[in-house]
């Protein structure tokens, strides 16, 4: 499978890439690009938190208007944010009211209406009326002030001390620690949530467009004929082979430098992150996951020089990788279930299984410690599934990478695969 | 021994036959010319020559041996369509083609520094091949094709786009390369160029081989009742003259074609009589394109 001709090819591909201005730019803008995005996003969330809203609480008890008003004005956020008028009214008069702000509620001068009824005091159903009653930021930020008040006017009268009160009031704050094979045991922050998602991210964004960029060059050479110069000193499985190689080893180096970061966090005491960021990740856990990208980036680089080989050009070539697309998207939308319960059955079964494992398992990894038979299974199944890709895709690949004109049909791509 | 054995070769592409039992030999040393109209077969049989196709039917043997992908080092191709890496340094991409054929180090890049010299590339060994004019990046892409010294060199219509310096620059590298023993293919449509350099044709026509063999026997065969002209004055009178069977004016040359093989010394006699000017008259001799004309049963 590697011979001198492979080696050449891959030799140029390397060079090719690694040179490019391209990959230069994408080495350094990928990390920039995914913490610029995280900074947007965080800046978005602050500028969303300074909207002003104005609200009508009405209640039909005096005593729980009162408790909600002395909640609202000790809480800093909603004092700056919002303005609030307090009503005292019943649902008859509630209803006129409603009926009466109507034009305001359309226009926006008033946010909403808050109704506590006396009916609803037990089972603490609160009725909302607004133009977007369903509004979760603003619900976020007042459902705590709200229950408070309403447990501050139960427990009156009730003879609770203080203290009792401020227990019951207090929710419960779970810390996760993690036991694993190391002699200590370690509090979980939400750095390895993070690093999950960074890792899946990682996974789907440069399967997707290493891809996609294979596939435009499979093309280029396709058209511009360099194949058929290529083909009388090579075989396309050489062709193939080296291409795919070539690209794929570009790839993990630039994996590579984006995880340095990760590496020097490992290696060095350099970086002090803040408690809850603190990342729990091994050497093995980024070897495993080089080791994965190496395999997943061959097995896509496979199936996109395939469909690059059966279509002339990039318009018609998008009607064949669509299903490709769909099977880097799942798995990385299934990735997402796992933050929820990394170690369930569902969780076990889609990173052992081929495709899926490919970006679910290096995600799992950083959650939870993983057996290393399940590690070992899932690289193996990953392995054949490779073998059988290219198996497949070498078939197709030897004929469609001469064939010219109309888009070839399922029916021609399977005699391609029977041809001789 | 022949250098190259085509058997009975079969290609088809769904309903089409692109080739169909197509069989010649190339002999060693031979400048092989392989003719036909665009679509005749030619491109599909190189490529099957060459391993790239493999053969419905039939076999392709070299020296001896069946051809397989060993058999590639040892032929220099150089296709129809162009095709170069254009991000590539002019340099670089006549290394990269020497490497795919096993060949490397100091002696390749002294023949790349001698080839590009010879045409007058040197000054842009480090340029991109997209900095490059079209007939640059062709002068490129032939030595490309001969940098590793091959055997074998298949050539697909080698002087498209080149100016008459180059073409003739290329001709001698071409002869040089026969004289020193190589096997040298041409596939052309342009008969005049096959009649002036190769010494053994194959004539392929819709898929199927109408012709092959030595170019001098085959002229000799076809030539026996024709008559090579070139003249000043005005033929017409003999259109219809029972002793004409046709004539095929190209402008400054005129192929006529006697119904009987003596009745050649009648038609000078009555160009005279009918005070033609001749300036050339070539008896038994006959054109590729002729030949091809009477073949085929139709112009190219």
């Amino acid at each position: 499978m590697i011979n001198d001709k492979v080696i050449t090819i891959i030799k140029r591909e390397i060079n090719a890439k690694l040179l490019s201005k391209g990959f230069i730019a994408m080495t350094i803008l990928v990390p920039v690009f995914l913490f610029g995005i995280l900074a947007l996003q965080t800046y978005f969330i602050g500028i969303d938190s300074e909207d002003f809203a104005s609200l009508i609480i009405i209640t039909e008890d005096e005593k729980l208007s009162y408790e909600i008003q002395k909640e609202i004005s000790e809480n800093e956020l909603l004092q700056k944010n919002f303005s609030f008028n307090y009503e005292v009214k019943d649902s008859i008069q509630t209803t006129e009211l409603i009926e009466n702000q109507k034009s305001s509620l359309i226009a926006n001068e008033l946010t909403g209406i808050v109704f506590i009824s006396n009916n609803n005091l037990y089972d603490k159903k609160i009725n909302y009326f607004s133009k977007n009653p369903t509004n979760r930021q603003l619900f976020d930020k007042l459902d705590d002030a709200l229950n408070q008040a309403l447990l501050n006017w139960y427990f009156t009268d009730k003879e609770i001390s203080e203290d009792d009160l401020q227990f019951a009031r207090s929710w419960v704050d779970i810390k996760g620690f993690r036991v694993s094979d190391k002699d200590e045991i370690e509090e979980e922050g939400i750095g390895n949530q993070v690093l999950s998602f960074l890792f899946s991210f990682l996974l789907y964004f440069s399967l997707l467009l290493l891809g996609s960029f294979m596939m435009q060059a499979v093309i280029e050479e396709k058209s511009n004929r360099i194949v058929e110069v290529l083909l009388s000193s090579a075989t396309s499985q050489d062709l193939m082979v080296g291409k795919i190689l070539g690209n794929a080893l570009t790839g993990l180096l630039q994996m590579a430098i984006w995880l340095s970061p990760l590496m020097i966090l490992i290696s060095t005491s350099w970086f002090v992150l803040p408690k809850e960021f603190i990342l729990s990740i091994s050497w093995g856990n980024i070897f495993y996951f080089l080791v994965n990208y190496f395999i997943a980036l061959t097995t896509f680089l496979g199936l996109f020089s395939c469909v690059g080989a059966m279509f002339d050009n990039p318009q018609d070539a998008q009607q064949g990788v669509f299903p490709l697309m769909l099977l880097i998207m799942i798995p990385f939308f299934m990735t997402f279930a796992l933050q929820k319960n990394p170690d369930s059955t569902f969780a076990t079964i889609i990173s052992i299984a081929p495709i899926t494992s490919l970006i679910v398992m290096p995600a799992r990894i950083t959650l939870v410690d993983v057996s290393l038979i399940q590690l070992v299974g899932s690289l193996f199944l990953s392995i054949l599934f490779l073998v059988f890709v290219f198996i497949l895709a070498g078939k197709i690949y030897r004929v469609a990478i001469l064939s010219t004109g109309s888009k070839p049909t399922l029916a021609i791509i399977f005699k391609w695969l029977k041809a001789k | 021994m022949h250098a190259l054995e085509v058997k009975n070769l079969f290609k088809s592409f769904g309903d089409i036959n692109a080739v169909k039992d197509v069989s010649f030999n190339v002999p060693e040393g031979a400048v092989f010319g392989l003719i036909g109209r665009n679509g005749a077969g030619k491109t599909t049989t190189i490529r099957m020559i060459l391993n790239i196709y493999l053969p419905d039917k039939g076999e392709v043997i070299f020296r001896g041996n069946k051809v397989d992908s060993a058999f590639k080092d040892q032929v220099g191709y150089l296709p129809e369509e162009r095709g170069l890496y254009k991000k590539m340094k002019v340099l670089d991409t006549i290394k990269f083609f020497a490497e795919l054929k096993g060949k490397s180090g100091k002696e390749i890049n002294k023949r790349a520094n001698e080839y590009l010299e010879r045409f007058e590339l040197s000054d842009r060994k480090d340029s991109k091949i997209e900095d490059l004019s079209k007939g640059n990046q062709q002068k490129i892409q032939f030595i490309s094709t001969l940098i590793h010294d091959p055997d074998f060199i298949i050539l697909d219509e080698p002087f498209a786009g080149l100016d008459p310096i180059n073409t003739e620059l290329l001709k001698d590298i071409i002869l040089e390369n026969s004289k020193k023993g190589k096997v040298v293919i041409f596939s052309t449509h342009l008969m005049d160029f096959a009649e002036k350099m190769c010494d053994h044709i194959a004539m392929i026509n819709n898929g199927e081989l109408i012709l092959s063999g030595s170019l001098k026997e085959i002229k000799t065969r076809f030539a026996q009742k024709n008559v090579s002209l070139n003249y000043e004055g005005d033929l017409s009178f003999l259109n219809g003259n029972p002793i004409i069977e046709k004539i095929s004016d190209f402008g400054n040359t005129t192929g006529i074609r006697v119904k009987e093989a003596d009745q050649i010394q009648k038609l000078l006699k009555l160009l005279i009589d009918n005070s033609i000017n001749v300036k050339k008259f070539d008896a038994n001799d006959i054109s590729l394109h002729d030949i091809f004309v009477e073949l085929a049963g139709s112009d190219l």
